[in-house]
């Protein structure tokens, strides 16, 4: 059963603002998408987790230093910035 | 012969220059996409650039690569550095990656010249391209239907010959259900045969980039070029060896499979055009396998929660700080991410977030995540046993043709259901290919799909090559673009 | 009532490999603010991790340090919280499959405090929050980090003191961190609880963050001790919060605000491979690892008879214990090396840091040198730590020093000769030695020592005096 109380809750993980008047709605589109999944309930849970698909492991990278980019580059596509750091400025 | 070969032998022998065709495909789409959508972003400018310098290379008498001056496209979650990359999400308006994805390094080192980015479902969440912040992108054969998704812009495109092929990504049938929808192919390959660095992640144990273009042989020819193994990608494999010699191999006694699942729920023009491939098969000399694959019913909610758990927490990125879009007014940081996240996302992509934090949240990640993987490996091992039986299965691309634009159902769930048929390979991580099999009675495209064992790229594109042979009337040209 | 503190650590500690964990940006610490950056480290959409091989070897010398038991299979994990210092909204983490697993840290009281894993997992960045704004500076993000979860195995103040300098110690000793607590390359969290003594039940726990010093840990952990017993002793009950302690007012608040709603939601991570660490990997990194401090302060003490304290103090750095080991090659007693170390050498190394670059004018081999005289017979001991200080002066070796004739000893009449000037010369020290001061005769074998430049031998000084008094 999804309630109001998880839909607000996951929406403060997602850090999604879900309007008042929206809630009940969302609970009740939460719920039916819930209740599909539950579906995979009733499935018996004999085989293996799935792990990686093509079962690779041990794949590393050496400790060599590789140039880091520009700072400029780096900030670039901030919204906002200030003194090279990424910013966010307190609008109150 | 495909366009991509048609193409080069044009270039090769001067028939027209580079630039004379980048020319023409950037005129068609001026005059197309109005009406299709397909473009969220023409790069004519880069484009005559790299078509200049193929020129160059032609006029020098030097030897040019097969894609070499082809002009195509690309979705717009592939990086490109330098070109906005949005993902078709109002969050990322105006982002420019500061670095290359993989494979647009890899053909842009070939100098393939990308004519611009293309529509998409926003985050590749949808099944009809109409979740874009951009607005659909339209199905060639007729501007009223959809273009499906969520790699709608690509296949609208070379659907509508407004680009010669296209690369578009596959979460759970993002390649597959817009190029049966298109009535061209569509080949999404095995987990690992593609680097996915540079491909703005949706869903990552389950994105592949693959290509979208209208012959087999196209398919074959681009998947040969990108399915290289990548240092900067842990889970790529890189595919050994190529697909291309092998196309035109003889396909009898190859068993061919079909699980009846497959066939259930399906609309009745869907299912007759695929029997009827199953029998040109046999008259080929296949065999023609039938099973049940009972753990299929399982699929689409294991895709469901296994996908959106992974975009909740691939797009918690998304906050307003580094890139993208950010709100105007807040009130410290934690409201502006709030906020910044809210009126940047989409309602499919917070509805598919807030779904993905539910299944992984404190008291529910056993019940919901926990139990999705363990079906994964059940849904694998079930297609590992169905290879024991057959070489490659044969199944619809979707239950229905495209549906008509705004149509794309409001309810979720029965969104989520034209996805029933390929999300399978998506969770196996198997390689599918969709192939046009015929048309409906309103004259939309209908598209089967084969599906092949893990690395098993040859033997689908083979098979697929020889059904485009045996039914080439199922192949057909639109109203639109460049006439080769 | 009397009431017992029952505390564990998780204790991160950043490694000191070259490049990052998952890219190959530098860990160079300081720099220009996000120059240390690359698409992967701020998270631009569509990077990908890779997992730097040498992260997980030093983590597994860090495991075999502390007893711990080397995972075969291991994986990585996403820790899902949005924070701006958190580039991609996840940390990249080990829950569900550590590299490490088990292990102790044992205490000099002979207490063990066993360790639940270790596991490996990336830094954030760093936030500069002025006049309301917050400044992200992404230099330290994706450093790598190993974090050793303790049990709540700790009882006192002490033995939580003990804990960390013991892990310090091993790790700066492996070589696999500096550990400045101050420059955050190592940081404590503690959980804290009370209950009465002898009770076996877990109290409520608090979670202590921010103590950027040893001190700190113990002026925190101080203050929540008393806090907690108050609230309970008052009728109250403890919360379990996190707490962030403040080394100006020497108190902890709450750290926790409705923004904080904590459900980390981990889940594998899947652009990321299994991590399979074979037997042979593991004894190859075996036969790398130092001695470790523990086994050589046992060493020291069983056969080298140096007393337990000096073997601690000689233990404590690794550069000390080296310098010692090379300066007792082929001595005959350790001891006299020990005795130089830790009575003049040490007087010129004050500070913990001096000692723990332990930078000394003079070599070990020349330390070694002196000894051998000593040892020899060749030189006295007053004049051996006298040559000692000339040589931490000057950086130059014994024998620049120390003549021949030094060296050549007393012939017989010499001594005779000094003998008796000492007896003429102090007839009350004389009388005293009569009258049964026994100690009266070690003035007149001084006066000999002083007058002979310390050349004589005190033992055959002492005798020759004794008969010429009678």
């Amino acid at each position: 059963m999804v309630t109001r109380e998880d839909v607000e809750n996951i929406a403060l993980l997602s850090k999604l603002f879900v309007p008042e008047e929206e809630l009940d709605g969302l609970t009740k589109s939460m719920q039916e998408i819930i209740d599909f999944a539950d579906t995979i309930n009733n499935a018996p849970t004999d085989g293996e987790d799935f792990d990686d698909i093509n079962n690779l492991s041990n794949v590393f990278r050496e400790d060599v230093v590789v140039e880091s980019y520009d700072t400029k580059e780096i900030l670039s596509n901030a919204p906002e910035q200030a003194e090279d750091h990424f910013l966010v400025r307190n609008r109150e | 012969m495909g366009s991509i070969e048609k193409i080069h032998e044009m270039l090769v022998s001067k028939e027209c220059s580079c630039t004379e065709l980048t020319k023409s495909y950037l005129d068609e789409i001026e005059k197309a996409n109005g009406e299709l959508n397909a473009y969220v972003n023409v790069t004519g400018d880069e484009a005559l650039k790299t078509a200049e310098a193929v020129d160059k290379k032609i006029a020098a008498g030097e030897e040019i690569g097969m894609l070499e001056g082809v002009p195509m496209t690309l979705k717009d979650n592939i990086s490109t550095k330098g070109i906005e990359t949005t993902c078709c999400s109002k969050i990322l308006t105006g982002y420019k990656p500061i670095y290359n994805a993989t494979v647009w390094e890899t053909l842009a080192g070939e100098n393939a010249v990308m004519l611009g980015k293309t529509n998409m479902d926003e985050f590749a969440m949808g099944s009809s391209c109409e979740t874009s912040y951009f607005g659909g992108a339209m199905n060639p054969f007729d501007s009223n239907y959809v273009s499906g998704g969520s790699s709608g812009g690509v296949a609208s495109a070379v659907g509508a010959n407004i680009a010669a092929y296209g690369l578009g990504s596959d979460t759970g049938g993002s390649i597959r259900q817009p190029a049966s929808f298109c009535g061209i192919v569509g080949l999404k390959p095995t987990y690992g045969a593609v680097s996915r660095y540079g491909l703005i992640a949706y869903a990552s144990s389950l994105d592949q980039i693959g290509p979208i273009t209208k012959s087999v042989e196209d398919a074959s020819i681009v998947f040969d070029a990108i399915s290289k193994r990548d240092e900067r990608d842990s889970t790529s494999k890189g595919f050994g060896g190529d697909t291309y010699s092998k196309l035109n191999n003889d396909i009898k006694g190859m068993k061919i499979g079909i699980a009846k699942e497959y066939l259930e729920g399906i609309r009745d023009d869907v299912k007759e055009a695929v029997l009827k491939a199953a029998d040109i098969y046999k008259s080929m000399g296949a065999e023609i396998v039938y099973f049940d694959l009972p753990e299929l019913k399982f699929a689409l909610p294991v895709y469901y929660i296994i996908a959106c758990a992974e975009a909740s927490s691939n797009l918690g990125r998304y906050d307003g700080i580094r890139f993208g879009y950010k709100t105007e007014h807040y009130n410290g940081t934690h409201d502006m991410v709030c906020r910044t996240r809210s009126e940047g996302f989409g309602e499919e992509v917070k509805r598919r977030i807030l779904l993905g934090t539910y299944v992984l949240s404190a008291g529910y990640y056993d019940a919901y995540y926990k139990k999705a993987q363990n079906l994964r490996g059940t849904i694998v091992k079930a297609f590992n046993n169905a290879f024991e039986k057959c070489d490659v299965i044969l199944a619809p691309t979707v239950p229905m043709t495209a549906f008509e634009k705004g149509h794309a159902v409001s309810d979720p769930i029965e969104t989520y259901l034209t996805d029933i048929c390929t999300v399978p390979v998506n969770i196996a991580g198997l390689p599918g290919v969709s192939v046009p099999c015929g048309f409906n009675a309103k004259g939309m495209p209908i598209g089967m799909q084969l599906i092949g064992k893990s690395f098993g790229e040859a033997e689908i594109l083979n098979a697929a090559y020889k059904y485009q042979q045996a039914a080439a009337e199922n192949f057909k040209d639109t109203k639109w673009g460049v006439k080769l | 009532m009397s009431y017992e503190l029952v505390a564990g650590f998780e204790t991160h500690i950043e490694l000191a490999t070259k490049t990052k964990i998952f890219c190959g940006c530098t860990t160079k610490f300081g720099g220009a603010p996000n120059s240390h950056c690359c698409p992967v480290c701020i998270g631009l959409p569509g990077t990908l991790p890779k997992l730097n091989r040498e992260v997980v070897r030093y983590a597994i010398r860090a495991g075999l340090a502390v007893h711990g038991e080397i995972a075969e299979i291991s994986k990585m994990d996403r820790k899902n919280y949005c924070y701006p210092d958190l580039s991609k909204a996840y940390q990249i983490s080990q829950l569900y499959a550590p590299l490490i697993i088990g292990g102790y840290v044992e205490l000099s009281n002979g207490r063990k405090i066993r360790l639940h894993h270790i596991h490996i997992e990336e830094d954030a960045g760093k936030l500069i929050h002025q006049h309301g704004d917050t400044y992200v500076d992404y230099n330290r993000g994706g450093v790598p980090l190993i974090e050793i979860v303790s049990e709540p195995d700790i009882r006192s103040i002490d033995e939580a003191r003990e804990y960390v300098e013991k892990l310090q110690q091993v790790m700066r000793y492996i070589g696999i961190s500096d550990c400045k607590m101050q420059e955050g390359s190592m940081r404590c969290d503690v959980n804290i609880s009370v209950r009465p003594k002898g009770s076996e039940k877990l109290g409520t726990r608090t979670e202590i963050k921010n103590m950027n010093s040893i001190n700190n840990i113990a002026k925190a952990m101080e203050y929540e001790f008393e806090r907690q017993v108050d609230l309970i002793e008052n009728g109250g009950s403890v919360v379990q919060e996190t707490l962030r302690y403040d080394d100006a007012t020497n108190t902890t608040s709450s750290m926790r605000s409705k923004e904080d709603a904590h459900d980390y939601r981990y889940f594998r991570d899947p652009d990321l491979v299994t991590i399979h660490v074979t037997k042979d990997v593991v004894e190859e990194i075996k036969s790398t690892m130092p001695e470790l401090p523990a086994d050589k302060c046992r060493r020291y003490i069983d056969e080298l008879a140096i007393p337990e304290k000096d073997a601690q103090l000689l233990t404590k750095y690794r550069r000390i214990s080296e310098y010692f080991d090379k300066a007792c090659e082929g001595v005959k007693s350790p001891k006299t090396v020990s005795n130089f170390i830790i009575g003049q050498i040490f007087r010129r190394t004050e500070t913990e840091a001096d000692k723990e670059i332990f930078d000394v004018a003079v070599t070990p081999e020349q330390l070694n040198e002196l000894v051998k005289l000593l040892d020899s017979g060749k030189i006295r001991n007053n004049l051996a730590k006298s040559t000692l200080e000339k040589m931490l002066d000057s950086g130059k070796g014994a024998l620049e020093f120390i003549s021949e004739s030094d060296m050549g000893g007393l012939d017989e009449n010499a001594l005779n000769d000094l003998c008796k000037q000492a007896v003429e010369g102090n007839p009350k020290a004389v009388e005293d030695y009569k009258n049964g001061k026994e100690k009266a005769i070690k003035s007149l074998v001084g006066n000999v020592m002083k007058n002979s430049r310390g050349k004589a031998d005190p033992a055959l000084a002492e005798s020759k005096i004794k008969k010429l008094i009678g």
